[in-house]
C-alpha cells in the first residue's frame, strides 16, 4: 500500500502544565494500511514519549482506544489511514468523561448505572445450528458492546447534563432484559428512573457512532415503550 | 506486612497483585501506560488447552491445562467456552497425529478424535477435504477483560494501581532494594515509592527495568503478527494439527476471527512492525483450514512481543519453551528484586503464584496461595467509583 504524509493534530492536556488544552502537530509518513493507533504509537516511540492515550487489543475487542477522530467518535485501532480524507488527522479525547491527560479520560464513572449483575456472555447466534458435540452443549459468545464510551461521548444529553445515565448503560440494561426476562420489573425500573431513558432526546448519535452495531437508541426506545406499557 | 511494588501492569502483574493482597501484603502495581497495553491485551485470546505444546514443550503444556481448568472456574465471565479442534488437512498432518495424541495423553490433556463428517457438521466452514480432527478443551478469552478481573479483585482488596506511571529508577542501598523512583506521566512529577520487595513483571520490557538496577535478564522479545477479519466463521478455536509453526490458528471471538501468528526474535520490545508479507502469509496458511477466510477483508493487523526466556541452546525461535520463571536477584547483589519472565496469558495466575511463593520464602511468611479457588470480582470494579 502507498505511504502518505500526514499531520497528526493531538489535543494535549496535562493538568497544570499544558493547561488549558491545546492542539500539538506532528508530521509523519505512514502506510495507508496502518491505523490512527499506529500513528500514535509511532509518534510516542519516535517523536514525543510524553503523549498519553489508552490502547490494548488493537482489533476492536477491548474498547480502550475510542477517541474523536476528525470530529467523530471512532476506535483508533480500526480507523485506517487510507480511509481518512485529506492529510490532517485531528485527535481529541471523548466528551462526557472527566479529563485525565491528553487523549485519556477518567472512565471511573462509566459503569455506575450498569445493572448488577450484568452477564457479559450470550448465546451464539453466529452460525447455523451445529451438530451436538459431546463436550459442548451450546455455543456462547461475548456481548457485542466493548464499553468504549463512544456513544456516551456522542450523546448531546450526556454532554449538557451530567445526570443522564447515558446510552451505554441503557443498552446494557436492554441486553440484560433480553437475556433475563425474569428481571424485567427491576431492569425497567432502573432504566425508567430519573437519570434513565426519559432524558434521551432521540438524537440517535449513539447508534450512529457505535463501532460494534449495538444500537443503543433501539434499546432506549424499547425500554421506554416497556415502561409506558407496564 | 511488607510493601511490594510490582512493575508492569500486564496479566502477570495484575494476577500477582491479586495473589499478594490475598496473602496480606501491601501492594502497589505500577504501569507506564494503561493496564494491558503491552503484550497482554494484544494476544489472540486463546485459552490454551496445552495441546499445541504437548509434543515439544510438555512443561508448558501441563501448565496450560492446569490453568485452563482453574480459569474456567474463577473467571467464567471472560471466556467463550466453546472448545477447540485440531484439524488434519494433509498427509503431513496425518503423520503428526500419533505423536500429538501421545503427547496430549502424557500431559493429561483430554482429547477425542472425531470424523470429518462430524467435524464438518459442527463447523460448516472447515475445508471439505479435512481428514479428521481432535476436539480439545481450548476456549477463548477476552484478552482485556480476563486480566482486568484480577486487577478489579486486587483493587477491591486494597491493592493500589497506578497507571501512566513510569519506573525511572530502582533504589538500592547496601545491596538491598528500598524503593522505586516513579514518574507520574499526568502531572509530570517524579516521586519515590518505598518498597521492601520490587517485582519486575514488565514482560517484554523486563530487560529495561532490570537495567535500572544494573542487571541483565535472559529475556528475548519475540514479536508475532496477528490478523483479524470481520467475520466469525467458526464457533470453536481451529488449530492446524502439526508441530509448532506459523499461521496455524483461528480464534473466533464476538463477530470476528483472529488469525495467528508469526514468530521472530527481536532486541527491541517496541519493535512491532507489521509487514504486509506476514499478513498475506497468515491469511493464506489459515485459509488452508477455513477457505472462506480468503473471501474476507482484513479488519486489523497488529503485532505483540512475547517475553520469552532466552535459550542459547534452542536451535530456532519455535524451540524456545513458553514456560515461565522468576529470578531472585539476591545472588546478583540486589536483594529484594525479583524478575518474572516467560509465560503466556493462559498461565498468568500460575506465574503469580510462583512469584508470591518466592516472596513468602524471602520474607519468612508462611501464607498459602488461595487464588486457585477464589472466584474473581467483575472486571467493571476496576473502574467503579463506589463498591456496588
Amino acid at each position: 500500500m502507498p505511504e502518505r504524509a500526514i499531520i497528526v493534530r493531538v489535543m494535549r492536556y496535562k493538568p497544570g502544565i499544558i493547561d488549558p488544552p491545546r492542539f500539538e502537530n506532528h508530521e509523519i509518513v505512514i502506510d495507508e494500511e496502518r491505523t490512527v493507533l499506529d500513528c500514535l504509537e509511532t509518534i510516542r516511540t519516535n517523536l514525543d514519549t510524553s503523549i498519553l492515550f489508552r490502547h490494548s487489543c488493537h482489533h476492536a475487542s477491548c474498547g480502550t482506544c475510542a477517541m474523536i477522530i476528525n470530529g467523530v467518535e471512532r476506535l483508533a485501532c480500526i480507523t485506517k489511514i487510507g480511509y481518512i480524507e485529506g492529510n490532517v488527522i485531528a485527535l481529541e479525547p471523548l466528551r462526557g468523561f472527566p479529563p485525565a491527560g491528553d487523549l485519556v479520560r477518567n472512565m471511573n464513572g462509566f459503569f455506575n448505572y450498569y445493572p448488577e449483575p450484568y452477564n457479559y456472555i450470550r448465546h451464539s447466534e453466529m452460525l447455523p445450528p451445529a451438530a451436538p458435540l459431546l463436550e459442548i452443549k451450546e455455543f456462547l459468545r461475548f456481548e457485542n458492546c466493548i464499553e468504549c464510551g463512544a456513544c456516551v461521548s456522542a450523546c448531546p444529553v450526556t454532554d449538557k447534563k451530567g445526570d443522564f445515565m447515558g446510552p451505554a448503560s441503557l443498552a446494557a440494561i436492554g441486553r440484560e432484559l433480553e437475556k433475563s426476562p425474569e428481571r424485567s420489573d427491576e431492569l425497567i425500573a432502573l432504566a425508567g428512573g430519573e437519570r434513565g431513558e426519559r432524558l434521551c432526546e432521540r438524537a440517535l448519535r449513539c447508534s450512529k457512532v457505535c463501532p460494534m452495531g449495538v444500537y443503543p437508541a433501539m434499546h432506549i426506545e424499547n425500554l421506554r415503550k416497556k415502561r409506558i406499557n407496564a | 506486612m511488607e510493601r511490594i511494588v510490582i512493575i508492569g501492569g500486564g496479566g502477570a502483574g495484575a494476577a500477582l497483585a491479586h495473589d499478594l493482597v490475598m496473602r496480606g501484603f501491601s501492594v502497589t502495581l505500577i504501569e507506564k501506560g494503561n493496564l494491558f497495553s503491552g503484550t497482554t491485551g494484544r494476544h489472540h485470546g486463546l485459552l490454551h488447552s496445552g495441546a499445541r505444546y504437548a509434543v515439544n514443550d510438555p512443561s508448558a503444556a501441563r501448565e496450560c491445562i492446569e490453568e485452563n481448568r482453574i480459569l474456567r472456574k474463577i473467571v467464567p465471565g471472560a471466556l467463550e467456552q466453546n472448545g477447540g479442534l485440531f484439524v488434519a488437512v494433509d498427509d503431513k498432518d496425518m503423520a503428526y497425529a500419533p505423536l500429538f495424541a501421545e503427547g496430549c495423553a502424557a500431559c493429561g490433556i483430554p482429547i477425542r478424535k472425531i470424523s470429518p463428517g462430524d467435524a464438518l457438521s459442527c463447523e460448516v466452514n472447515l475445508v471439505k477435504s479435512l481428514r479428521f480432527a481432535y476436539i480439545v478443551p481450548d476456549a477463548v478469552m477476552d484478552a482485556w477483560r480476563l486480566p482486568l478481573h484480577f486487577a478489579a479483585t486486587a483493587r477491591l482488596n486494597g491493592a493500589v494501581i497506578s497507571e501512566f506511571t513510569e519506573t525511572v529508577g530502582i533504589d538500592v542501598h547496601a545491596g538491598s532494594v528500598n524503593g522505586v523512583r516513579l514518574f507520574d506521566r499526568f502531572r509530570h512529577k517524579e516521586y519515590v515509592l518505598p518498597g521492601d520487595i520490587v517485582v519486575n513483571a514488565a514482560g517484554a520490557w523486563a530487560g529495561r527495568v532490570a537495567s535500572l538496577a544494573g542487571l541483565v535478564v535472559p529475556l528475548r522479545p519475540a514479536p508475532g503478527v496477528m490478523v483479524s477479519i470481520n467475520a466469525r466463521l467458526t464457533n470453536m478455536v481451529i488449530n492446524r494439527l502439526h508441530g509448532a509453526s506459523e499461521g496455524d490458528i483461528v480464534v473466533p471471538q464476538r463477530r470476528l476471527s483472529i488469525l495467528g501468528t508469526t514468530l521472530r526474535l527481536a532486541d527491541d520490545p517496541d519493535d512491532t512492525e507489521v509487514r504486509a508479507e506476514d499478513v498475506k502469509k497468515i491469511v493464506e496458511q489459515c485459509a488452508e483450514m477455513i477457505p472462506a477466510i480468503k473471501t474476507q477483508s482484513v479488519h486489523a493487523a497488529w503485532s505483540a512481543a512475547r517475553p520469552l526466556i532466552d535459550d542459547p541452546k534452542a536451535s530456532n525461535a519455535q524451540a524456545i519453551s513458553r514456560t515461565f520463571d522468576c529470578f531472585d536477584h539476591e545472588g546478583d547483589g540486589v536483594n529484594g528484586l525479583i524478575t518474572l519472565i516467560g509465560g503466556k496469558a493462559t498461565t498468568l495466575r500460575a506465574m503469580a503464584e510462583k512469584t508470591a511463593d518466592l516472596i513468602c520464602r524471602k520474607t519468612g511468611r508462611d501464607v498459602h496461595c488461595t487464588t486457585r479457588e477464589i472466584v474473581l470480582s467483575d472486571y467493571r470494579n476496576t473502574f467503579r467509583r463506589e463498591a456496588p
